[in-house]
């Protein structure tokens, strides 16, 4: 008895916290996704480089001195701004063709590559770390969790809760939910639906942002951070069924508690494989995945 | 007795608990023009969408002259001769009228043909220039299908059913949103479609149904009303309630 | 189409004064390039195939080009013989053509594009983590092999007749590639495309039609992955990364999809400029994304889509007398 309580202990749960902040950070990433394509039906191919870049500026700003708090408020704000932009820009200059899930992929898939390069060229290839914001750890119910993993498990948390919270419970969130519905139908209402349009998108890459920023002392700091990541998001956000915000809550913890358990067991290389089949699992069962796309059902 | 060329027994299938068609059957006539009419909501076109394959029934059953095919694809319905137009234009409206008229006619040709280039199909080609002037519509045979006007797509939508050589034709709507002289034309178009095909459509044109039709099919709130020849129907009170409202 | 076929005539006649020119120039390095482009440019007509003409964005088609790559050269460590690598990967491509076809037949749009970018990631973990296969570093030592066409043969190893075999290899893939098109096979393809929704109307399966297209793309993309290590003389996981399926992508985009021939352009193109911007700086991918973008925001139609009308109207101004 004292042998499995020792297990899950020292054992399962710290592997399960491990899963928690990964899960905690991939929600964020793949919220920003799901709302970008539960609203604009565009795929950004380029989210993971917003999570880079994220993190990019904050180890620019963090290197001309400014605290990491300061970081966490700023770093979202200034990416507001530019996903606004993108999004009027660029994204909007292919909307109304015929073929638009297409050649949004495509556009954001070359942008996702621009960004890359660009952030090899501005800081190189190699890895940057961060130093961790919060140090030591704590004693929970006998179990030890690093200090700044528990700081990410509960700031997550509460963003989450409050993107949840905009979304169903204010005006804000209701007239996104309406354009989701039926663009035409909100804008006569009333409804100002580019904006909305452009909003979605920046809150969107700015969520992503600061996943990044969040992230970047435990996973450090490189120009491909973006590409190993968004595979994880796109994953979630496919079970959990594009566009739906409840979906990425649960298919995000459900599948990092997956992939962190089964590391366990199988040697972690084949936990990626393992989490990619359940994707290409649901896309043959039921592609449109578990839960009902924002504003319908 | 042969078996009628399309016999509907007790067919019915249920959204959520709303029961579009309800334990509807009739049979049909070779050769003859049925017309199903209804007030809207009275789910003629799911009814279409049962006989044609695209639905699935709960219950009930499709016979095509005797053979049952309830439930069964769209594909295995052409294959068994049945054929639909659709209400909402359904065109290829990126490709060529021609080519709208080729692919559908393309099915008379044996297999192999698949794999040799499009010229070799004499058959198929030959049935679309038919079909062009059958249609009126052989000055406009290399415009894209969605240049066309309205009236025009209605058309072409008809002639695409009837590429295959059908035994029976479903028109869901054929007239709809058409002119007065439109109307008209397809009007003695489908009259003269009958001595090759069995027809059943779908028409809110009442006028229309009264001319064209040997036998009227009524629908309401996805039950059959009644049936009977034009005038019959026309004269049935019940009829008359469902479509003006209660007494 | 005669513009298609003025353009093919071009690039095979500019590619034999190329070979011929570096032949006499005993060069290497730019011969084998161009093969290599050559090689890749059969993976972007596969990508074509799907995208240009069925209406499917396969983000994965690597993962049929590694595994015809893998294939040839485990194949070809055992038997330095074209014929069998060749005809091994073609038997191969095809069983793993039917198995993704059933994986992806219920699936669409963005879904597809999703599921092949999935499917690929998925063989490249598993190839690079394989120690039979030689891991992250690949397999090497495939030996050069001499190519026997019956009335004479030829070298892997040479350069410019290398270049010439691939060449031939991969106008005959797209040669083809156009003929099928032309048929009512290929034109259903297209009908796909344009409303999927009216063909089992029609009396076809779909699914079927679906499945053929998946399986000739696998096919395509695999046989001209077997030639990589014949001229290369190793494999690594690098051939099942998303750059691979992503550069085809940006090679059928740039030069237009559905036109097979914008494939071929496209992926000189791509060679060229990373060549050229590559030799001014490492970040090459900063410029080609650019033009990537600029293409599908103001050239919808890719660079075909420009060059193709010039064509047509310089050849129906010849015509006049």
């Amino acid at each position: 008895m004292s042998a499995t309580l020792e297990y899950f202990q020292y054992v399962l749960a710290p592997q399960m916290l491990i899963g928690l902040v990964l899960g905690v950070a991939v929600i964020l990433v793949a919220l920003g996704l799901t709302i970008i394509f539960g609203l604009l039906d565009v795929i950004n191919m380029s989210h993971g480089e917003f999570y880079a870049l994220g993190a990019f500026i904050a180890l620019a700003l963090g290197s001309i001195g400014l605290p990491f708090w300061l970081l966490l408020i700023l770093v979202p704000l200034v990416m507001l701004p530019v996903g606004y932009i993108v999004e009027r820009g660029l994204i909007q200059r292919v909307f109304h063709t015929g073929d638009r899930h297409v050649t949004t992929l495509l556009l954001t898939f070359g942008l996702g590559l621009v960004l890359e390069d660009t952030f090899r060229l501005v800081f190189g290839p190699n890895p940057y770390k961060p130093e961790t914001p919060i140090g030591g750890g704590v004693d929970v119910f006998g179990i030890f969790i690093p200090s700044y993993r528990l700081f990410l498990i509960v700031i997550g948390a509460v963003i989450i809760a409050a993107v949840a919270f905009v979304v169903y419970r204010t005006r804000l969130g209701a007239m996104v939910r309406a354009a989701a519905y039926d663009r035409h139908m909100a804008a006569s209402l009333g409804v100002p639906v580019q904006h909305v349009y452009a909003g979605a998108f920046a809150f969107g890459v700015a969520l992503a942002g600061l996943a990044g920023v969040l992230l970047a002392p435990i996973y450090t700091v490189f120009p491909t951070m973006g590409r190993d990541f968004i595979l994880m998001a796109f994953t979630v956000v496919i079970v959990g069924g594009m566009g739906s915000i409840a979906g990425v809550v649960v298919a995000g913890l459900l599948l990092t508690q997956i992939q962190a358990i089964v590391s366990l067991y199988i040697s972690p290389v084949w936990s990626d494989p393992i989490v990619f089949g359940i994707m290409v699992a649901m896309l043959m069962v039921r592609p449109q995945g578990l839960f009902n796309r924002l504003g319908h059902g | 007795m042969t078996a009628p060329i399309l016999e509907i027994r007790d067919l019915s299938v249920s959204f959520g608990g709303l029961r579009a068609v309800d334990v509807v059957s009739f049979a049909v006539v070779r050769n003859s023009i049925t017309a199903v009419i209804g007030p809207n909501g009275a789910g003629k076109s799911t009814l279409f969408n049962l006989i044609s394959g695209a639905l699935r029934p709960r219950s009930g059953q499709v016979l095509i002259e005797g053979l049952d095919y309830t439930g069964r694809p769209p594909y295995r319905m052409q294959a068994a001769g049945l054929t639909r137009s659709f209400q909402i234009t359904n065109l290829f409206f990126d490709l060529s009228v021609a080519e709208n008229l080729r692919l559908a006619a393309q099915i008379l040709e044996p297999l192999a043909m698949a794999w040799r280039p499009v010229r070799a199909s004499r058959i198929a080609s030959a049935r679309v220039d038919e079909l062009l002037h059958r249609f009126a519509l052989a000055g406009k045979a290399h415009y894209p299908a969605g240049s066309l006007s309205h009236g025009e797509q209605r058309r072409l939508e008809v002639a695409v059913a009837l590429a295959s050589k059908p035994k029976i034709l479903l028109l869901d709507e054929p007239t709809q949103g058409m002119s007065h002289g439109d109307t008209q034309e397809t009007a003695a178009l489908i009259k003269s479609l009958a001595s090759d095909v069995t027809v059943l459509l779908i028409e809110h044109d009442i006028g229309l149904v009264m001319s064209l039709s040997d036998h009227v099919i009524v629908m309401h709130q996805g039950q059959k009303l009644a049936e009977g020849l034009p005038a019959e129907v026309r004269s049935n009170p019940a009829v008359q309630t469902a479509y003006f409202g209660h007494a | 189409m005669r513009a298609s076929h003025v353009l093919v005539g071009l690039l095979v006649a500019a590619s034999l004064a190329f070979a011929a020119a570096g032949a006499v120039m005993h060069d290497t390095f730019y011969l084998r390039l161009a093969t290599e482009a050559l090689i890749f440019a059969g993976l972007a007509l596969s990508v074509d195939i799907l995208l240009g003409y069925t209406g499917l964005l396969s983000l994965g088609q690597a993962l049929f080009f590694g595994l015809g790559a893998y294939v040839s050269a485990l194949m070809l460590m055992v038997t330095p013989s074209f014929w069998v690598a060749f005809g091994a990967t073609a038997a191969v491509s095809i069983v793993a053509g039917l198995v993704g076809g059933f994986i992806v037949q219920r699936v669409r749009g963005v879904y597809f594009a999703l599921i092949t970018f999935g499917m690929a990631q998925i063989a490249a973990k598993i190839v690079y983590n394989t120690r039979a296969l030689g891991a992250s570093d690949g397999l090497i030592g495939v030996p050069v092999i001499n190519i026997n066409l019956g009335v004479a043969s030829l070298s892997s190893a040479s350069p410019a007749g290398f270049f010439l075999f691939v060449l031939a290899i991969v106008i005959l893939f797209y040669a083809l590639s156009a003929y099928l098109l032309d048929t009512p096979f290929g034109r259903l393809l297209i009908a796909l495309r344009a409303n999927e929704s009216r063909i089992p109307f029609l009396g076809y399966r779909t699914m079927n039609a679906r499945l053929a297209a998946y399986v000739i793309a696998a096919m395509i993309a695999a046989l001209s992955g077997s030639l990589y290590p014949m001229l290369r003389g190793f494999v690594s996981p690098e051939l099942l990364f998303f750059a691979t399926s992503g550069n085809a992508v940006i090679t059928v985009v740039t030069g237009g999809a559905g036109t097979l021939v914008g494939a071929l352009y496209g992926g000189l193109l791509l060679t060229v400029l990373k060549s050229v911007v590559g030799s001014y700086t490492e970040h090459h991918l900063i410029v080609i994304g650019l033009l990537f973008m600029g293409a599908v925001v103001f050239l919808p139609k890719g660079l075909m889509g420009i060059v193709r009308p010039a064509i047509e109207r310089w050849l129906s101004r010849e015509r006049k007398p």
